[in-house]
């Protein structure tokens, strides 16, 4: 090893180590940990089960509707808040006064924490006292408050209208800076052509946009997938378990059960489905030419 | 081995890292922990020449479960005095969330993280033990000049396997509270039984003026009212001292009257509480009851300084906890008090302090402060603890009879996880969805397997 290399290297370490010790560890323990039983409540009983805990997750309603959930949770989240964010993007993206103020309201959800927003949306959702329910009574939309949050009914798309909320403003930044970058030329040179302004958007706007679309979509399924915040300030996953996601189930096997073991089997399918979902979303983003993220 | 596949098996390698970085990222931000030092060490006086070396530095690490803004403040200013007095010891005491704080305690505990002193709840004494995290006391109390007065249900609440493992630092006694008010327009009385409770809530229900009966609580800590309907309807068959089971080993959830009480309690949800209340807590009920949408709470003492400072004194009233079909109405006193880590470095440092904060002058003031139960004997002398809300709990004392005290089950080390899981069970009976049978089947295993699990 040259010298060279050798610096390179012990350049490298600090860096490697903190990555070592503060994620593959924590990692490959939550691994071990799930082909164990491991419960904070007897950590006399610790020992190796084999695949007991992934068995009985499959076997749990919780789990079963959990992942039923999350791929509600995921598919509704992401079509709504990339279609609004577009719709909004398209708006924002042309001149007119008061722009900046709009786009500040616009973008400040951004800036909260999924939890934060969580409980705010609780109150606005609130049978008794929520703007909500106060509001669709006084316009005689309904006769009866709507339990939003307490009725497995509601409970689910409440929760997805808020992630919607908080969402759409990705969509909107990420898109508006991609709509900015489009060569005014070709919108001329469609004009010329006699489009109008569908067959522009659908001819020289979506198609120009197209990597930023397929990269913010497939990276956003990632993180609402594995983004419980919002739904542990809603609802903590009630009520009976009708919002919760394989994420919000995990932690709550964490903090409330103690169940390591449970939790870690939890996270490890989680795992894997995002790991099948990385690799079609590396096909997708080499047939695109998309790059990295 | 050719390059590509080298360069297949490190994408495919990057990926699973790529995955392991994102479900690393992915945990809830809501667990905040602060330690926050208590207070300033007093400087020892310096003008005074001492022969002896200066005493060593100790800090002590001290978390709290019960956490409260007005309780974190009142332990900080005790343990401001105890510094003064002792100024080689620095307290730092950590103050975690309230619904998140025992499974912290569990993750430091299981962690070995430095600890010298915790609370310990009636309802985890036996995990720890078990696991081995608590240092007896009983060496440490029997040099304490005042254990004398310290009341015998303190003893044995912090008690397990005959062993002190704490010293309550407050003990708690549910009792009725409704909105006087309410029930004067409506011409009713207190109800006296849990009957006369769904029937009198039922009456003030009026969902159109937002009114509702009940303040339900179907999230965290459900299983005090559902628990102790089930317990009141098995008064005659129920073990005394070794609740939830029967005198003949089975366990209350498994009896005709546990469906009847279970039933009794899907009407009291159903027609007489609110639908969110299905997910509500401690602060989700009182505040309820507090802002005029509820007329009937069931709470431990706690909330006495609550409603006296958001309530108008007039539309305040207490009265006993219900009574089951046979006139009783079994009761429990409920504790968490200060303990010693097994592995704590300043044991008898740790004690000095958790003596101090558990002293009568000490003890009765927090005890008024926070509207709990002191532990000494001698503090039930004072006139505070005889007048208004206080009075209902010394008038159940009194009529032991009907208010038969049981043990709960505190020696079962399954015993923390038991309220989550019945309030999940809960939930969905209440959803409908599921029978009663299958969650009084569901109940009734669970402590059959914590009974099995303690012969082992």
């Amino acid at each position: 090893m040259s010298s060279r290399q050798k610096f390179i290297l012990s350049s490298l370490l600090p860096a490697l180590l903190l990555v070592m010790i503060f994620t593959y560890y924590p990692f490959f323990k939550g691994v071990v940990m799930a082909f164990q039983n491991y419960k904070l409540f007897n950590l006399k009983q610790v020992h190796f089960v084999g695949i007991q805990n992934f068995v009985e997750a499959f076997r749990d309603q919780q789990f079963l509707a959990a992942m039923k959930n999350s791929a509600y949770w995921v598919f509704f989240s992401l079509i709504l808040q990339f279609l609004l964010g577009f719709i909004l993007a398209l708006f924002l993206n042309k001149k007119f006064w008061g722009r900046g103020v709009y786009q500040a309201f616009i973008f400040y959800p951004w800036a909260l924490s999924g939890f934060l927003i969580g409980l705010i949306w609780k109150w606005l959702f609130n049978s008794q006292i929520g703007v909500i329910n106060d509001l669709l009574l006084r316009l005689g939309i309904i006769e009866d408050r709507i339990g939003f949050l307490s009725d497995p009914n509601w409970a689910m798309s409440s929760v997805i209208v808020a992630n919607v909320w908080y969402g759409i403003a990705f969509f909107t930044i990420m898109l508006l800076a991609a709509l900015q970058s489009i060569p005014s030329e070709l919108y001329e040179a469609a004009s010329i052509d006699g489009a109008n302004g569908y067959r522009k958007l659908l001819y020289v706007t979506i198609p120009y946009i197209m990597p930023t679309i397929i990269a913010t979509t497939l990276l956003r399924v990632i993180w609402i997938f594995n983004d419980p915040t919002l739904i542990y300030g809603m609802t903590n996953g009630g009520p009976g378990g009708a919002t919760h996601i394989l994420s919000s189930l995990m932690l709550n096997k964490i903090i409330y059960d103690g169940d390591y073991g449970a939790a870690s089997a939890v996270g490890v399918i989680m795992i894997v489905m995002l790991f099948l979902y990385t690799l079609f979303y590396l096909m997708v983003t080499k047939s695109e030419k998309v790059g990295d993220f | 081995m050719g390059a590509a596949v080298v360069k297949g098996w490190t994408t495919l390698f990057a990926g699973v890292m790529l995955l392991g970085t994102l479900a690393g990222c992915s945990g809830s931000g809501s667990s905040e922990i602060t330690a926050t030092p208590s207070g300033n060490t007093a400087a020892p006086n310096e003008n005074v020449k001492s022969t002896e070396p200066p005493a060593k530095q100790i800090t002590l690490q001290m978390i709290e479960s019960l956490t409260s803004p007005e309780r974190t403040k009142l332990l900080q200013d005790a343990i401001a005095r105890f510094q003064k007095d002792n100024p080689n010891i620095k307290v730092e005491l950590i103050s975690p969330p309230f619904d998140q704080a025992d499974n912290k305690i569990r993750t430091m505990l299981a962690a070995k993280q430095e600890l010298d002193i915790l609370e310990v709840r009636d309802l985890n004494i036996a995990e720890y033990v078990n696991n081995g995290y608590l240092e007896p006391l009983d060496t440490y109390a029997s040099s304490w000049a005042d254990s004398k007065t310290l009341s015998g249900t303190s003893k044995v609440v912090g008690s397990n396997n005959g062993k002190l493992y704490f010293i309550a630092n407050a003990l708690y006694q549910r009792q009725m509270f409704y909105r006087k008010d309410w029930f004067d327009a409506k011409g009713l009385a207190a109800p006296k039984t849990w009957e006369e409770l769904v029937d009198s809530a039922k009456k003030l229900t009026d969902p159109k003026q937002n009114r509702y009966g009940f303040s339900f609580r179907g999230g965290p800590g459900a299983n005090g009212n559902f628990d102790h309907m089930i317990y009141d309807y098995n008064d005659k068959v129920m073990n005394i001292d070794d609740a939830p089971f029967t005198k003949d080993g089975k366990t209350v959830y498994s009896t005709p009257e546990a469906k009847q009480a279970l039933e009794l309690y899907k009407k009291l949800y159903k027609e007489a509480s609110p639908p969110d209340s299905i997910n509500w807590g401690f602060q989700d009920q009182v505040q309820a009851f507090t802002s005029g949408v509820t007329g009937i709470l069931l709470q431990d003492p706690d909330v006495i300084k609550v409603l006296q400072d958001k309530m108008d004194p007039k539309t305040l009233e207490t009265a006993a906890m219900p009574l089951g079909p046979n006139g009783k109405s079994l009761v429990s006193t409920g504790a968490a008090g200060w303990g010693v880590t097994a592995n704590s470095k300043s044991k008898n440092e740790a004690w000095k302090l958790i003596s101090y904060l558990s002293s009568p002058k000490e003890n009765t003031e927090f005890s008024k402060q926070i509207g709990t139960i002191p532990i000494h004997t001698s503090a039930t002398a004072d006139t505070f603890f005889q007048t208004g809300p206080y009075k209902t709990l010394l008038d159940m004392t009194s009529k032991a009879d009907i208010f038969v005290n049981f043990t709960p089950p505190f020696k079962y080390p399954g015993n923390g996880s038991w309220g989550e899981l019945s309030m999940k069970g809960q939930q969905s009976y209440l959803l409908d969805k599921k029978s009663t049978d299958d969650t009084l089947k569901e109940w009734d295993k669970f402590w059959l397997d914590q009974k099995a699990g303690m012969k082992k």
